[in-house]
């Protein structure tokens, strides 16, 4: 079988430049926004799942869904921080386990209008069992025992007071920010400062979980097992990375069903604008249809042909599309992940399952919305075509 | 008459482009009213706000309680008319997917502060009487089917019974309500304080914190200086409070939303300049299809007038069209879109401006791709026409 030169194609969609560039763009409107959210999904899961340890065991109450709603006591805390088998030794042979204290505090921030930010009250120990995770990008770390807190970067330019310098009042105690900090995670954006004198803060009395440093060949799931049976100091044990996941799932969910909703929708018209391009594309071309098939290609070779026609559409469209979301790329935003009540700053991020999908996405926007008026210009019989000016 | 005969026409002689692109404006239109919904129904909860009211939580955290010992300070402050504690209960009935607002109150105040709440069945006596009486919203009893003197039990998440984990707290259905209110939240679920706290201090001994005070402010009284006299009582701690009128107590939670609402309108905008395209494409195809028709009618003696009316009507109908099965779309199914939203939307509802502004943008996106095929259409030189030429 004889196929229709693949530059006839291109040729017919220079010449037709109006309705072109009328349906690339439409295309591209629809798969940039079906893009730009599944960017925003992406930024969001992957900062907590990717930056999440398993080496790392978190210690909660049993039953609690997220640090903010578990406690311990601190003597049952200081008991399994001490006494579980499972946690790495430091050189001098005591364990890297340490206890944190978590309230999501009101905050305002810097454009007006009030959030939730964490705020975390850390042993010593935290920084040795976290290794460097946490790098200093401005100013110092705070000294233990001292009324010095260290803010996370991505909040810094966002929320009121967190800057070097700065005093920032946690209930009637005044606590001066000493330093900024850097982290792949979502502990960038949180407050850091030192456990007890948190607590003193706080008006409260213990800690909400325990963090450890697993041991080469711990298994989690045994040690979560015994634990929960423990009389008396019950603990469900995860790993930090599987917390983390479990924190983002309902918002990832949203995100996700959206991005596919608005796919849906906006796919549907995208589809019927190609079609209705393609239908006009063919019905002025009636002539030089009946040409080619009066010139010996077969009527499945003009299907291709327009289908080709209908995909090149579809994928100029879809680049475009990639393009115009590119620029947000890295530009921080923040919302309320409702399963903790806090806010989380994160950017958007166009990966490449982002680019996959959005190319794909355009590609089935442009078979689908070539099928009918290719088919319809398959079925033209010769002579009728050709006698239409 | 004649003309709009033959606007009709023109959109009839290609049914299926005519039907593709007021197909593209339904989803585009329904999905244009069902997203500035989910904006107005996020921020709706601050509209039921009454300027009598205030309310009282700790300035250091939402999950902070303030101690009991503070309700008869607050209430020594001038301009308090009645005051109550509420506590967010925070349970699930049944399973996980059915949450609603369950608060701790004290009946008889509460009842004073919002005389928004009507009983239709039971009674407020019956209310403070019954000792695990709880008073529901009608929302609620119409999903749930219950009726007065039923039992209900709801799993605690944040207090567990004292008889031990899984074990479901159980309430006495004593009244039910209906706000008179637009906007009142008509599905709450209120219970007795004392029952409440006798359950808790079983388990632990201790009394329960505080979530937050509901005042209602005296005839005439200033409610800053009410504010900044109950402020000014804890300045000093233990637990710092920030009292604030009632609406700036919902814009709270509003404000929590972040970006959200501006990705709306962003997302609303890619969906917008989408549907401008493809109705702009399809009037410029059909414009250039109707040159010899226009012709015609020039011949005939039609004014170029007509001819600019000829093309805009043809652009304005549809895109009415298209925008009104749209709306029609969103209206029909905003009852199973709440239903599936459930309780993370609470009163999802198509409002009456989101339909003012579907039309204005109807009527405008109309017009507007209607202009470049009329300009045009009135230029053509009737000979040229005829003869099929651009």
């Amino acid at each position: 079988m004889k196929f229709v030169p693949l530059s006839y194609n291109l040729r017919s969609l220079v010449v037709r430049r109006g309705p072109t560039l009328l349906t690339v763009l439409g295309i591209a409107a629809t798969v940039a926004t079906v893009a730009g959210v599944l960017a925003l999904q992406q930024g969001f899961a992957t900062l907590y799942a990717e930056n999440g340890r398993a080496d790392l065991a978190v210690v909660l109450r049993p039953g609690a869904t997220s640090e903010g709603v578990s406690s311990f006591s601190r003597e049952s805390a200081l008991r399994i921080a001490k006494s579980t088998p499972e946690f790495a030794l430091d050189e001098n042979g005591a364990p890297l386990a340490s206890l944190e204290c978590f309230l999501a505090v009101r905050r305002f921030r810097v454009d007006g209008g009030e959030t939730n930010v964490p705020l975390r009250g850390v042993q010593p120990q935290t920084f040795r069992l976290r290794g460097d995770e946490l790098r200093m990008a401005e100013g110092r770390n705070f000294v233990a025992g001292t009324d010095e807190v260290i803010v996370g970067r991505s909040i810094t330019g966002r929320i009121a007071n967190c800057r070097v310098g700065d005093v920032l009042t946690i209930n009637v105690t005044p606590f001066k920010v000493v330093g900024v900090f850097e982290c792949d995670g979502p502990f960038e954006s949180e407050i850091w400062g030192d456990f007890d004198r948190m607590l003193s803060a706080l008006e409260r009395f213990g800690p909400n979980r325990v963090l450890g440093r697993l041991a080469a060949g711990a298994d989690v799931a045994a040690m979560d097992e015994r634990m929960r049976a423990s009389p008396d100091t019950p603990a469900a044990v995860t790993t930090e990375r599987d917390y983390l996941t479990a924190q983002t799932e309902v918002l990832s969910a949203i995100l996700v069903f959206l991005g596919g909703f608005l796919g849906l929708i906006m796919g549907v018209a995208a589809v019927f604008t190609a079609t209705n391009t393609m239908l006009s594309a063919i019905a002025s071309r009636t002539h030089e249809i009946g040409i080619l098939l009066a010139s010996g290609f077969r009527p499945f070779a003009i299907f291709l042909s327009f289908l080709f026609e209908a995909t090149l559409l579809g994928l100029c469209g879809g680049v475009v599309g990639a393009l115009l979301v590119l620029p947000l790329n890295g530009i921080q935003t923040g919302t309320t992940n409702f399963q903790t009540f806090t806010e989380v700053a994160f950017g958007f991020r166009i990966t490449a399952s982002v680019i996959l999908t959005a190319i794909v996405f355009s590609l089935v926007l442009g078979v689908f919305g070539g099928t009918l008026p290719a088919l319809r210009a398959a079925r033209m019989t010769p002579t009728e075509a050709l006698r239409r000016q | 008459m004649d003309l709009l005969r033959i606007v009709w026409r023109n959109l009839a002689r290609h049914k299926v482009r005519t039907f593709l692109t007021v197909g593209s404006l339904v989803v585009a239109f329904f999905l244009l009213c069902t997203l500035r919904t989910l904006v107005t129904t996020i921020q709706s909860g601050a509209d039921a706000a009454s300027a009598s009211r205030l309310i009282v939580q700790s300035a250091v955290s939402l999950f902070v309680d303030l101690p009991q010992s503070y309700q008869t300070k607050i209430q020594g402050v001038e301009g308090i008319q009645e005051i109550s504690k509420w506590q967010w209960f925070g349970g699930y009935y049944q399973n996980e997917r059915n949450r609603f607002a369950q608060f701790a109150v004290d009946p008889a105040q509460t009842m004073s502060i919002y005389p928004e709440m009507e009983i239709i069945e039971g009674s407020q006596e019956e209310f403070e009487r019954s000792q695990r009486g709880v008073l529901v919203g009608e929302e609620l009893v119409k999903k749930y089917g219950w009726k007065l003197g039923d039992t209900v039990p709801i799993l605690p998440e944040l207090f567990p019974h004292p008889d031990g984990p899984g074990v479901a707290w159980e309430f006495e259905v004593a009244g039910i309500y209906r706000p008179t209110a637009r906007n009142f939240d008509a599905s709450m679920f209120l219970f007795q304080w004392d029952y409440f706290e006798e359950t808790i201090k079983a388990g632990s001994g201790e009394a329960p914190g505080v979530g937050t005070y509901v005042l209602a402010l005296e005839e005439g009284a200033d409610p800053t200086a009410v504010m900044g006299s109950v402020d000014a009582l804890f300045e000093n701690g233990p637990q710092r409070v920030q009292a604030t009128s009632e609406s700036e107590f919902q814009k709270q939670f509003v404000s929590m939303f972040g970006n959200v609402p501006f990705f709306v309108g962003a997302i609303g905008g890619g969906v917008l300049i989408a549907i401008l395209l493809a109705v702009v494409n399809t009037m410029l195809m059909a414009g250039r299809e109707q040159t010899r028709d226009i012709g015609i009618l020039k011949a005939l003696g039609f004014t170029d007038g007509d001819a600019v009316k000829l093309l805009a009507w043809q652009s304005m109908l549809i895109s009415l069209l298209g925008a009104g099965l749209g709306l029609g779309l969103a209206m029909v199914t905003q009852e199973g879109i709440a239903g599936a939203l459930g309780s993370m939307f609470p009163g999802y509802r198509v409002t009456p401006s989101t339909f003012a502004l579907g039309a204005v943008l109807a009527v405008a996106l109309g017009l507007f791709a209607g202009i470049a095929p009329a300009w045009r259409a009135a230029r053509l030189n009737t000979v040229d026409a005829l003869a099929g030429k651009d």
